[in-house]
């Protein structure tokens, strides 16, 4: 691993569940920088992908480096919780159903990770949390419960969880499936921003104008293979497979 | 009335307030090893292995089937001889060991209150939301972080009230402990009710702070309940 | 320990103590049943003035444990006994088996009134407007409609109460009836044999298993119209 710009990179994933083969061998490299969509009919394989990056589904097989450092996959089914676990901390993640911590307020939602998981102290990490709630517009709320927020401001809250963690990558895994039409635009506001400022980011997403506009990287997936990828000039201006253009055709 | 319960040599306040001391006893100590077994046995039944989960669910059905007054006597008697057999097969020359009525007490109120407790808690915990462990994982946190921080406390809200209802039978069950002759408050207003012969009014006096305690416990529960749930506001 | 023993000798005595033990359950279970329903109407009709003594009663019985209530039945009776003759009562309260079964009564019947007050809040408003709506007058409401709906609810709840009793029964032994625990006391301080605990331990799950599955035959039985056709059973699912 020479290039030392490789955030993330993945070889040959694959994953079956019994006997159904979800992932067929995906290669994804993401650099510093990298805005990366994943787009795909429901199926398709690419939420199981983006899972396995962070092993909350371990591959069946294939090579998953942070930093170059090689996380061994299993042969013959033994991981390294270590170093999964370090390899975690490295990567945020933003779920579809927000899944924050229903017993934790905001603000604690935020500083869990850094102080349990990192082991930083209390005082630095509230001074962070408090910088990262104002940052995505919910300063006043941070003593609320999950419970007490609409679903855009939920996975807001979320996405300023994954930050705290100071990743090199953020995993978003389809960020705006789960709200209601006009709350989808505050969450794709606060992922804009964090592309601009040059955050390494990979999405699955179902937003064809997030895609197009602000990533750097289209990959198209479609029955457990990466069909076609590209800049989203070559993507969506030149499509060179069939089932790639219907995708475009069905969903604009 | 008033000498009856006085304090000191003339009436039984004193002791029945001795008594209600070891009832409070026995029943704290009971409720930890009976927290203790409801894990363990909760964390039985909801094992990947066939033969733990056959072995929980076997052990809270069968627990849960008996008369806690039978438990009760199942493990002062058969302990005491258990005991005993493996004292005199070490030297076969001691003295019989006695099995305490409130070890006795304690060990078999807390092993009917595990197999309860362990119902509650299996439910508990299996309806949990995967995936806020699943969130805590994506941080890095350890298996021990996600069940101490996450699981514990989320499975803490949902098992309270059932312990609750399960902590004050045990709180009653105490009484039980009397027939083996431990001096808990029931025994105590035994012995009142000998000296006296006024079983009526002791025993209602035993009633009324037997009702206290629950009363009390009640109160006690509900703070609890409001404490676990804050956060859990339905709009 | 020798478990066939113990059977081939005392098995009349085991056999004896649990017809016992059923015939308590079974009348304390059945009496109680007899006054629940009424009690279980007042607590949801009367007006509040009139309902604390009854929640009094049963705050009474959920919090006090019931060999205090035995206690207080069997012993206590003693304090009033002049009283007693003189009404004629000394006799009933002289039996252990009497106190026994007066006791579980009380008991059970406080539980099972909470029980069905449950049920009666479960039943649908709707059905009983519609009861209204064709002339039927209140009591005929209560027996056609209500009721029956408020059994169906609470029919598992009480089937619980019902072993929670029978299992209970078991301190009755403690004022020295023969039920299948005193039995079992009898036979153990004669042999001092560890099985025949064992042996009332089978008999108590084996009478428990047995319950169990005739009352879910029952409640087969009663929602027997919730099962079958379609559309009425989406219709009562979603009201209840």
């Amino acid at each position: 691993m020479a290039d030392n710009d490789i955030v993330l990179k993945a070889e040959g994933i694959c994953k079956s569940f019994g006997a159904m083969e979800v992932l067929k061998g995906v290669d994804i490299t993401a650099r510093k920088q990298d805005v990366i969509s994943i787009l795909g009919a429901s199926g398709s394989g690419k939420s199981t992908l983006l899972r396995c990056l962070n092993f909350l589904e371990p591959p069946t097989s294939g090579k998953v480096f942070l930093h170059g450092e090689e996380i061994s996959v299993g042969k013959g089914g033994k991981l390294n919780q270590k170093q999964i676990e370090r390899l975690r901390s490295h990567l945020g993640m933003v779920f579809q159903q927000f899944n924050l911590w229903s017993h934790r307020t905001v603000l604690e939602n935020v500083m869990e990770g850094p102080v349990i998981v990192k082991g930083e102290s209390k005082s630095v990490v509230r001074k962070r949390a408090e910088h990262l709630l104002d940052r995505v517009g919910l300063a006043e709320r941070k003593s609320m419960y999950p419970s007490q927020l609409s679903g855009g401001q939920q996975q807001r809250v979320a996405i300023a969880r994954a930050l705290a963690m100071e990743p090199d990558a953020i995993l978003f895994d389809e960020p705006t499936s789960a709200l209601d039409p006009e709350l989808v635009a505050e969450v794709l506001k606060t992922m804009k921003s964090l592309a601009e400022e040059g955050r390494t980011m990979i999405v699955v997403t179902h937003e064809m104008a997030f895609a197009r506009d602000v990533s750097t990287h289209v990959i198209f997936m479609h029955e457990g293979r990466i069909l076609e990828e590209g800049t989203p000039q070559e993507m969506f201006g030149n499509p060179r497979t069939e089932p790639w253009r219907r995708f475009i055709a069905d969903v604009s | 009335m008033q000498e009856l319960f006085a304090y000191g040599e003339t009436g039984w306040g004193d002791e029945l307030l001795a008594g209600l001391a070891v009832t409070l006893q026995l029943g704290v100590a009971a409720l930890l090893l009976g927290l203790l077994i409801g894990f363990a046995v909760a964390w039985a039944s909801l094992s990947r292995q066939a033969l733990l989960r056959s072995a929980g669910f076997a052990y809270s059905t069968i627990m849960r089937g008996l008369p806690e007054l039978l438990t009760l006597f199942v493990v002062y008697n058969g302990v005491g001889l258990l005991l005993n057999q493996f004292s005199a097969f070490l030297s076969p020359d001691s003295t019989p060991v006695e099995f305490s009525p409130f070890a006795a007490g304690v060990v078999a109120l807390g092993m009917v209150f595990g197999a309860f407790s362990s119902e509650v808690l299996r439910g508990a915990f299996n309806s949990l939301d995967p995936g806020q462990s699943e969130a805590g994982r994506a941080v890095g946190m350890s298996t021990r972080q996600v069940f101490l921080r996450i699981k514990l406390p989320q499975a803490w809200r949902f098992a309270l009230p059932g312990l609750g209802n399960l902590w004050i039978n045990l709180l009653k069950d105490t009484a039980l402990v009397s027939i083996i002759a431990l001096e808990d408050l029931m025994r105590m207003t035994k012995i009142a009710v000998g000296a006296t012969k006024q079983p009526f009014t002791f025993y209602l006096a035993a009633a009324l702070i037997y009702w206290g305690l629950c009363v009390l416990s009640e109160i006690g529960l509900n703070k609890l309940e409001k404490r676990a749930n804050r956060g859990i506001v339905n709009r | 320990m020798d478990p066939l023993y113990i059977i081939a000798n005392y098995g009349p005595r085991f056999l004896d103590g649990t017809l016992m033990t059923l015939q308590l359950t079974g009348l304390g279970a059945l009496m109680a049943g007899l006054f629940a329903p009424f009690l279980a109407l007042a607590r949801t009709c009367a007006p509040p003035a009139a309902q604390w003594p009854l929640r009094l009663y049963i705050s009474f019985i959920r919090g006090t444990p019931l060999l205090v209530q035995l206690f207080l039945v069997y012993y206590g009776s003693g304090q009033f006994r002049p009283l007693l003759q003189d009404w004629g009562l000394w006799n009933f309260f002289r039996d252990p088996f009497n106190c026994a079964l007066f006791t579980f009564v009380i008991n059970s019947t406080a539980y099972q009134t909470e029980i069905l007050r449950g049920g009666l809040m479960g039943v649908d408003n709707r059905e009983v407007e519609a009861a209204r709506a064709v002339g039927m007058s209140r009591w005929r409401i209560l027996q056609r409609v209500s009721f029956p709906h408020a059994y169906r609810i609470a029919w598992p709840a009480l089937g619980n109460e019902v072993i929670l009793l029978m299992k209970a029964s078991a301190l009755a032994s403690v004022v020295t009836v023969f039920d299948l625990m005193g039995r079992t006391r009898q036979v153990f301080s004669r042999t001092f044999d560890f099985s025949s605990y064992l042996w009332a331990a089978l008999i108590y799950l084996g009478i428990t298993v047995v319950f169990v599955y005739l009352w879910r035959q029952a409640e087969l039985r009663m929602t027997r119209h919730l099962q079958t056709g379609s559309n009425t059973t989406q219709g009562e699912q979603r009201n209840g």
